[in-house]
């Protein structure tokens, strides 16, 4: 009796050690991150395989895309070539009080589970993203620049991505190691196979400009305008007859701004990563980005939104430039929602249950016509439009955005003379002095994260935009006169500075100011 | 709201002048303004920058002379002619083309504001009841009540066809003088007014201190000294509001060299910036 009693107990043991290697643990970890708009938080994903009825659960609630992932990863586990262990496999997405979303998930869920039942015979220690297709191929996610970024900051040393996504982990400085499938991370681990660390991505080249300034006759104050906007990112309304150029100066702009420093370009580049936008092979965006989205835009499109909150235009445009052609065309309803981000440079989205902050420090470029037939102050054109109609089109654009914009220019049709006029400033010769504008508000600004003069404190406005008497009187008798508001008493110093900063002055002269009242239009 | 009857005290005399004088003339505001010297101004909807800033100059002339100015309280030259009264401290006196009531119901915005100015310092009448919507007929009937009310009539734009030419019609037939603003040939809003001038039912307006004197008023506007850049800006923006790169052509200058000259006319308030950016003079 006693003989049989331990034969059995021993055959139960080996069928137990059997069933568990010696490497297999029964409770895998590996590291992941989540992103709820650029906001990121490190998730252990923990997996557990243990004895039971055969079933696969995901807690620590995920969203409808990670409960999907249960059947990604099962299919994607055979499919290259692994047992999906028949037994209870749970997963834990660590902390789990808050929601997880997207697709992110999927290579590290199949890691743990490799390693908990046995098939991966090392731990993973590096930051494990990517999602997975049913056939074991790795693909990209979204937002992978912010996660890795954030990983860096906690003391992560490598990443295991999608190849595509490799590019934008180098990119943050990290030993980033891409894939083209879940076969191959496992060989890379185990070491059988040795896949090199991405290189670092050189920046997109820059972008030949669609317009240079040359290109463009005539149009001084215009070109002065949007000079001024370029150095200050000051806002800029252009209004005039159609076909006169409006469209033709706003693409001139970014030919104008100077390249974004590292700190602007990973910024910029994070939120087009979590847009999806990133370019695989220059992941960093070189050149301030210039978004031209069309009047028929929705909120959503604009600002941003959806559930899960996806960045909008003015974020994408981000340390760039917002055109907005045919301003007057859009929803004034769509348009008010500018207000926010350009008062607050960013703009915050809640939904239930979450809520995302993107950065949205970007100079607003909007061109209208004068009124709905276009002609309106056109010398080669009768405008046939009632008083009442103009205005009306006009109050399309709310008082309130209105007042956020600095510059007005009026950009009227070029007599034939000028057209044939040779002797025009390139962008280049521009670019250089907007340089040299920004090297100065730069310095002036060091240490406070703001560096443009539209960016100027009230405080720091009293500071650096001192005038002389007889400036200051010019400045009086226009408040005096109500040409002009507190707000746009500050506005017009602003920009004033930013006219001087072109000129290399430290001290604001009158013309600076006038011409800082005229370009207001009050 | 009063309702004067022809045979009351406070009822316009001038009226009285009319085929058919108004019974009862319905009046919102102060009915002593009636009686006082008044000039007419009237024009087209659909006025250019020019019939603005000639409407609004005269009548600010008019009313700081202390005379009435009459008009339709339409959009475009009226509402020109009803904000330069005003603004010059004056009386205006809006004669509309529907029922008070109805009227104001409809009016919003700038011109319900301007309605209430006019009220508040003058007259609104009108020669139909209260509730009566506008037609085409009572425009017509209260374009020949306004050149009643006025002792002479100022046409300043108007187009073939324009309502304006109704006043100036009744002005004329009732003896009153007719005066037109002489406009650019080829000008759509010019056509009518040159009509008038060329067949002789109205006089050309070469200044404003000539109809000032025409109604024995002087004008009373003070030169101010200005440096000769500033005249000559003035100048320039007197036929239209031009952008400050085209002022600077006609001046011969370079547009930099204008900007602390113009600031300062604006700031002064005799050139305004438009919403589209344009300079014009007031």
């Amino acid at each position: 009796m006693c003989a049989r009693r331990t034969r059995g107990h021993a055959i139960a043991i080996a069928i137990a050690a059997a069933d568990r290697p010696e490497t297999a643990r029964s409770v895998a970890r590996v590291t992941a991150c989540a992103l709820w708009g650029l906001e990121t938080a490190l998730v252990t994903v923990e997996v557990d395989v243990a004895n039971g009825l055969p079933a696969f659960v995901v807690v620590g609630l995920p969203d409808a895309a990670v409960q999907e992932a249960r059947e990604r990863v099962r299919a994607a586990i055979r499919n290259s070539g692994y047992e999906f262990p028949l037994r209870r496999v749970t997963v834990n997405l660590a902390p789990a009080e808050r929601r997880k979303e997207g697709t992110g998930f999927d290579l590290a869920i199949a890691l743990g589970i490799l390693r908990a039942s046995g098939q991966l015979a090392v731990d993973v220690a590096a930051l494990c993203l990517g999602e997975l297709a049913l056939d074991g191929a790795l693909r990209p996610v979204r937002g992978a620049m912010p996660r890795v970024r954030h990983a860096v900051a906690r003391g992560v040393s490598e990443i295991l991505v999608a190849r595509a996504n490799a590019g934008e982990g180098a990119a943050c400085g990290i030993a980033a190691f891409g894939f083209v499938s879940l076969r191959e991370t496992v060989d890379h681990l185990e070491g059988r196979v040795r896949v090199a660390s991405a290189e670092v991505p050189t920046r997109a080249p820059e972008p030949t400009p669609a317009v240079d300034l040359c290109d463009i006759a005539g149009q001084e104050t215009p070109k002065r305008a949007l000079e001024i906007a370029a150095a200050g990112g000051h806002n800029l309304l252009l209004v005039g007859p159609p076909g006169t150029g409006k469209t033709m100066l706003a693409r001139a702009l970014p030919s104008l701004l100077p390249p974004l420093d590292d700190d602007e370009a990973i910024a910029a580049s994070a939120i087009h990563s979590v847009a999806g936008l990133a370019d695989p092979d220059h992941p960093v965006l070189a050149a301030p980005p210039f978004r031209a989205p069309h009047h028929t835009a929705s909120h959503l499109a604009l600002v941003g939104g959806g559930s899960p909150p996806r960045p909008g235009e003015v974020s994408l445009a981000h340390f760039g430039v917002l055109f907005l052609d045919e301003v007057a065309e859009f929803s004034p309803s769509v348009l008010d929602t500018l207000r926010e981000p350009l008062e607050e440079r960013a703009i915050t989205i809640s939904r239930a249950g979450t809520a995302a902050t993107y950065p949205a420090r970007f100079v607003l470029i909007a061109a209208m016509n004068p009124c709905p037939c276009g002609r309106f102050g056109d010398q080669a054109a009768e405008c046939r439009c009632l008083p009442d109609a103009i205005e009306r089109y006009r109050g399309r654009v709310s008082g309130p955005l209105l007042d956020r914009i600095d510059l007005r220019a009026h950009v009227p049709r070029v007599p034939y003379e000028r057209l044939r006029e040779e002797r025009r400033e390139a962008s280049l010769a521009v670019r250089v002095r907007v340089h040299a504008a920004r090297e100065r508000m730069r310095d002036r600004l060091r240490g406070t994260g703001r560096r443009l003069n539209a960016d100027l404190t009230v405080a720091e406005v009293r500071r650096f935009c001192r005038v002389d008497e007889d400036t200051d009187k010019l400045l009086a008798d226009a408040v005096r006169a109500r040409r002009l508001s507190v707000r746009g008493f500050h506005r017009v110093l602003r920009v004033a500075r930013t006219a001087a900063d072109l000129s290399f002055r430290d001290e604001i002269a009158t013309e600076d100011v006038a011409l800082a009242l005229l370009l207001r239009g009050e | 709201m009063k309702a004067l009857s022809s045979d009351s005290e406070d009822y316009p005399r001038a009226l009285l002048d009319l085929r058919d004088p108004p019974h009862p003339l319905w009046l919102e505001g102060d009915a002593g303004v009636l009686s006082r010297r008044a000039v007419s101004i009237v024009g087209t909807r659909r006025m250019t920058p020019y019939g603005a800033r000639v409407a609004r100059e005269l009548a600010t002339a008019f009313a700081s002379a202390g005379i009435v100015v009459v008009s339709g309280l339409a959009q475009g030259i009226d509402s020109a002619a009803h904000e330069g009264a005003l603004e010059a401290g004056g009386i205006s006196v809006a004669v509309v083309g529907a029922g008070l009531e109805a009227f104001l119901a409809d009016s919003r915005g700038r011109r319900g504001a301007l309605a209430q100015r006019i009220r508040d310092s003058g007259a609104l009448v009108s020669e139909f009841p209260p509730d009566a919507p506008a037609r085409t007929w009572t425009f017509a009937k209260r374009d020949a009540t306004i050149a009643a009310l006025g002792e002479i009539t100022i046409v300043v734009e108007a187009p073939a066809g324009s309502g304006a030419l109704i006043t100036a019609d009744e002005a004329h037939r009732l003896g009153r003088t007719v005066y037109a603003v002489p406009g650019p040939l080829g000008a759509r809003t010019s056509v009518g007014t040159n009509t008038l001038i060329a067949e002789g039912r109205a006089r050309a307006i070469t200044s404003v201190p000539m109809v000032l004197d025409a109604m024995g008023a002087s004008a009373t506007t003070l030169r101010v000294d200005r440096d000769p850049i500033g005249a000559r800006i003035l100048e320039a923006l007197a036929p239209a509001p031009a952008d400050p790169d085209a002022l600077a052509r006609r001046l011969g200058l370079r547009p930099a060299q204008l900007t602390t000259e113009v600031a300062r006319l604006v700031v002064s308030g005799e050139v305004v910036c438009g919403a589209d950016g344009r300079l014009a003079r007031r």
